[in-house]
């Protein structure tokens, strides 16, 4: 199913939490809504839902105005971050709860439910409690219940931060095989970017109750709309060094230290820079433009984590464990053609 | 040593101490089954030297205790169902559904939680006789269907309980009456246990409002129709004691089995009445 | 920005029905209260205003402050008042203390402790009256078994529930008896809620269990021994059903021991004069709201 968000604010009292956000999620899609807590994505979520109220906005699904819909007309399933199981019914109870509603026959509701229980392998816990089941166990029966009634669009609020780490990584493909088997479009909440970037289509990445970018997660990477995408995403955080450009001229705020980045020709900008460049974008390179000096090595296997300073900023960099650096030294840069940005230190905005 | 010693006195201050709480209802007990001559005997006997339900049967021959258990029963009945219906829908209604001056209406209530009944019987008694339900049976039920206090205790349990249930119960197009009874309640049941053992009592040793709307004798419950009994029975304690027994003893059954429900709810917010 | 009231496009609730719905809810249970608690609260102060009030008829004379007047000039009055102070004077005091030390030693790790806790909880849940028939025959002057233990130790008898001098002993020591199950429990719960790292502190600096009974547990506990006291002392307030059995439904031997519930039913249902009833009514409800207001106030107090 295709939704549509057309220019939704959620205001409260006080607060806006969402504002004027619009986006579409093609049908048989798993979009991330990835933000920092307190972004307005849970209130999205809740809108989608039908928990709360839109305060404008329209939102579609296909064809129907969902706008004012009562949630049970909405034919969405949701899973909470806390799952929401009901303590005293079985696995079974639990699956079956949503089909009780909808009155379908009890021996088509044990049918359907054994059959979305194999799908997420919780066939063999249908007699257990929520209780006796683990972290992941619970979480795959609370697909379960929000997928048995075969919703038109699935959300999951913060599935994983529940779970340990091992845990984290077994149920996030779980889950992208699930969507990808029921073919469920599925908005998946969360604020762990690399969760975000390893099982989503797409990712929408919000701030403060405003959409920053919408887009595949290697364009959120690569090409980062502004300051604020660019540091959210990637591990290692990328390397922002503060300084002012004038016609391809980059120099670090001490007014000393400068590059003449040949790429940056003709470049020149009157609000301060960022100059952010990804650790693995810099090249050890005896003419390259960046005179730095080695602070700090980390072997890492065949590469090693190397910490620069240039011009009173540290950044940390990738480099090939070959070539021997030694702390204290003074090494030339060039960069990459990827992952290398100028950020306007005002706006956020990118240069380039 | 020195600990040892310590440890006997406390065991010593206790069993003592223990012995005092119960010697009344020892000396009820055993007294139930003395003899005339044996209860009016000094120095005292401790236990009756045989073990007959006389006692019992004459109680019961000269007063209707069977009609008044079974009214007690009935009364209890009754009065915790009315009451526990009415608590888990108010309970929900100020836990999880919105509706103006819900806040409002709630600490009003609480407001009105330190009225004591005693003030409440001049009016209560007018209204009785207003209904025409003055000395019958449900005017013993009538004045105590809705709680304020086990609404409070059973609102704070159901605000316990994650709004994430009740949204995906919605979701999945549950009604608010089909969640609060396949949901809500299965799930407090340690909770309702509490109220309705609390109120159980409650109404099983209730005294004061039956002695004011209560006058004739197929009406009256157990602890109201004992005091009515002393007056004919006065100069004989052994069926006082006999009838006394027939009240207390169900109870302390109950105790027996159900003591940590009942601590914990007199715990969490005192006994009424 | 104008006024924060946001126009929302609400979740269209389509029937009625559904708007109306947690009133619904509340009805059941908004009957009973109004019908039995807060219109007898209204009335029970308008009544208590009504002079010559017939409550037959619901007649009166005229507005005043004429039920307040008698009731305060009235010595039976002023004798349920004194009396019922003295039992609360009596019986709060002494039914803490001894709840303090038991509920101490019931907080160790004991053997048979759910034995204990039955044998010390129990007066709780029986029926006071029915358990007070079983104090008459115990405080009988020359069977009873109290006068009997009690001549061990060289006392001669006593006459307990004959004698004007000894019917408040032995209503406060029943009375005692009766509380302190209740008392125990909310100490128990409070001795429960002290962190144990504040003993384990303390032992391990090496102080005595005397000193840490009176430099730890006392002041940490002091917040639920307030709390105790007001509870009990409102409680204490309406003496009546321990009074009732011990001396056959009469205040005292010889009518010297009203209270002031027993004053609201001898005026109610003796009298008839419901005028004089409310307004002694409201009185009682006066002391016990001088007392909520300070255990709220101090509870917000320490609560900071």
């Amino acid at each position: 199913m295709r939704v549509v968000l057309d220019h939704i604010t959620k205001q409260f009292d006080d607060v806006i939490a969402v504002n004027d956000f619009s986006a579409v999620l093609e049908s048989g899609e798993l979009v991330c809504l990835l933000g920092p807590s307190g972004c307005g994505k849970s209130t999205i979520l809740n809108m989608l839902s039908g928990i709360l109220p839109v305060t404008r906005g329209t939102i579609m699904f296909d064809n129907d105005d969902v706008t004012t819909m009562p949630p049970e007309k909405r034919g969405i399933g949701l899973v909470f971050q806390n799952y929401a199981l009901y303590p005293h019914m079985t696995v079974m109870g639990n699956i079956c709860f949503p089909l009780e509603t909808q009155r379908v026959p009890k021996a088509e509701r044990i049918e359907r439910a054994n059959e979305i229980a194999k799908l997420v392998h919780v066939d063999m816990l249908m007699n257990r409690k929520p209780g006796e089941l683990s972290g992941g166990q619970q979480q795959r029966v609370a697909i379960a219940r929000a997928l048995v009634k075969n919703p038109r669009l699935l959300l999951l609020d913060e599935p994983l931060s529940n779970l340990d780490a091992r845990l984290r990584l077994e149920m996030r493909e779980e889950i992208r095989r699930i969507q990808q088997k029921t073919g469920v479009t599925t908005i998946f909440v969360t604020h762990d970017q690399e969760e975000a970037m390893s099982i989503s289509d797409r990712i929408i990445l919000m701030k403060a109750s405003l959409l920053q970018q919408n887009d595949i997660p290697q364009n959120l990477y690569n090409q980062p709309v502004n300051q604020f995408v660019a540091d959210f995403l990637g591990n290692p955080p990328i390397n922002n060094i503060p300084g002012t450009l004038r016609d391809g001229v980059f120099t670090a705020q001490d007014g000393r230290a400068k590059a003449i980045i040949p790429e940056f020709k003709g470049l020149t900008s009157q609000n301060p820079v960022n100059l952010s460049v990804r650790s693995e974008s810099f090249i050890l390179d005896e003419n390259g433009p960046i005179e730095c000096q080695v602070t700090r090595v980390y072997q890492m296997g065949k590469e090693e984590m190397a910490y620069f300073n240039f011009g009173g900023t540290t950044f940390s960099a990738y480099i090939d464990a070959e070539k021997n650096l030694v702390v204290g030294s003074t090494v030339r840069l060039s960069l990459k053609r990827r992952g290398v940005f100028v950020f306007d230190r005002e706006t956020g905005e990118r240069i380039r | 040593m020195k600990q040892k010693v310590t440890r006997f006195l406390v065991y010593l201050f206790l069993i003592i101490g223990g012995l005092i709480m119960l010697l009344p209802f020892f000396w009820m007990f055993s007294s139930a089954f003395k003899t005339t001559q044996e209860i009016n005997k000094f120095p005292p006997q401790w236990l009756p030297s045989s073990i007959s339900l006389v006692n019992f049967q004459r109680a019961f021959a000269m007063a209707p205790f069977a009609r008044y258990f079974v009214n007690s029963i009935l009364v209890m009945v009754s009065s915790v169902g009315i009451t526990t219906f009415t608590t888990i829908l108010a309970a929900f209604a100020f836990s999880k559904l919105h509706f103006p001056g819900r806040s409002l209406i709630f600490s009003m209530l609480l407001a009105l939680m330190m009225i004591p009944f005693e003030m409440l019987i001049i009016t209560n008694y007018s209204t009785v006789v207003q209904l025409k339900l003055w000395d019958t049976i449900p005017a013993l039920i009538l004045p105590f269907t809705s709680s304020i206090f086990y609404t409070y205790i059973l609102k704070n349990f159901f605000d316990s309980i994650s709004d994430s249930l009740y949204w995906s119960a919605r979701i999945d197009g549950s009604s608010n009456w089909r969640y609060l009874w396949k949901v809500m309640v299965p799930i407090a049941r340690p909770s309702l246990t509490t109220i309705i053992l609390l109120n159980g009592l409650a109404s099983w040793n209730s005294f004061m409002w039956p002695m004011y709307v209560i006058a004739s004798d197929k009406n009256r419950t157990l602890p109201w129709g004992l005091q009515v009994f002393t007056t004919e029975a006065g100069s004989y304690p052994e069926l006082l004691m006999a009838a006394s027994t027939v009240v207390v003893f169900p109870v302390i059954i109950l105790f027996f089995f159900c003591r940590k429900y009942i601590v914990r709810g007199v715990a969490r917010g005192g006994l009424k009445g | 920005m104008k006024k924060n009231t946001v126009q929302e496009r609400k979740i269209e609730n389509k029937s009625f029905l559904s708007k109306i719905e947690p009133f619904l809810y509340l009805l059941p249970f908004l009957i009973g209260l109004v019908v039995f608690t807060l219109y007898p609260v209204i009335n029970v102060v308008l009544i208590s205003f009504k002079e010559g009030y017939s409550h037959l008829s619901r007649n009166f004379t005229e507005w005043g402050l004429g039920n307040y007047e008698t009731v305060l000039a009235d010595p039976r009055f002023g004798q349920a008042i004194s009396n019922t102070i003295k039992y609360v004077l009596l019986v709060v005091p002494i039914s803490t203390c001894l709840s303090i030390v038991i509920a101490n030693l019931l907080n160790q790790k004991l053997r048979f402790s759910a034995l204990f806790q039955t044998a010390y909880f129990l007066p709780m849940v029986t029926s006071i009256t029915a358990v007070g028939l079983a104090w008459k025959l115990m405080y009988n002057k020359n069977f009873g078994i109290i006068n009997y233990l009690l001549s061990f130790f060289g006392v001669d008898k006593i006459p307990w529930l004959e004698n004007a001098q000894w019917s408040i002993p032995a209503l406060v020591i029943f009375g005692i008896w009766n509380i302190l199950p209740f008392t125990i429990i909310l100490l128990l719960s409070g001795l429960q809620n002290i962190d144990p790292l504040y003993y384990t502190a303390a032992k391990v600096d090496g102080s005595s269990s005397l000193r840490i009974f009176f430099r730890i547990t006392i002041p940490l506990l002091a917040p639920t021994i307030f709390l105790v006291c007001i509870i009990n002392t409102i409680s204490c307030f309406k003496v009546f059903s321990e009074l009732y059995p011990l001396f056959n439904g009469k205040p005292g031997p010889f009518n010297n021991l009203y209270t002031v519930v027993y004053y609201i039913r001898y005026a109610m249902m003796e009298n008839r004069k419901y005028g004089i009833a409310a307004a002694a009514a409201i009185i009682l409800f006066m002391f016990i709201f001088v007392f909520t207001m300070v255990q709220h106030f101090i509870q917000n107090r320490t609560r900071r």
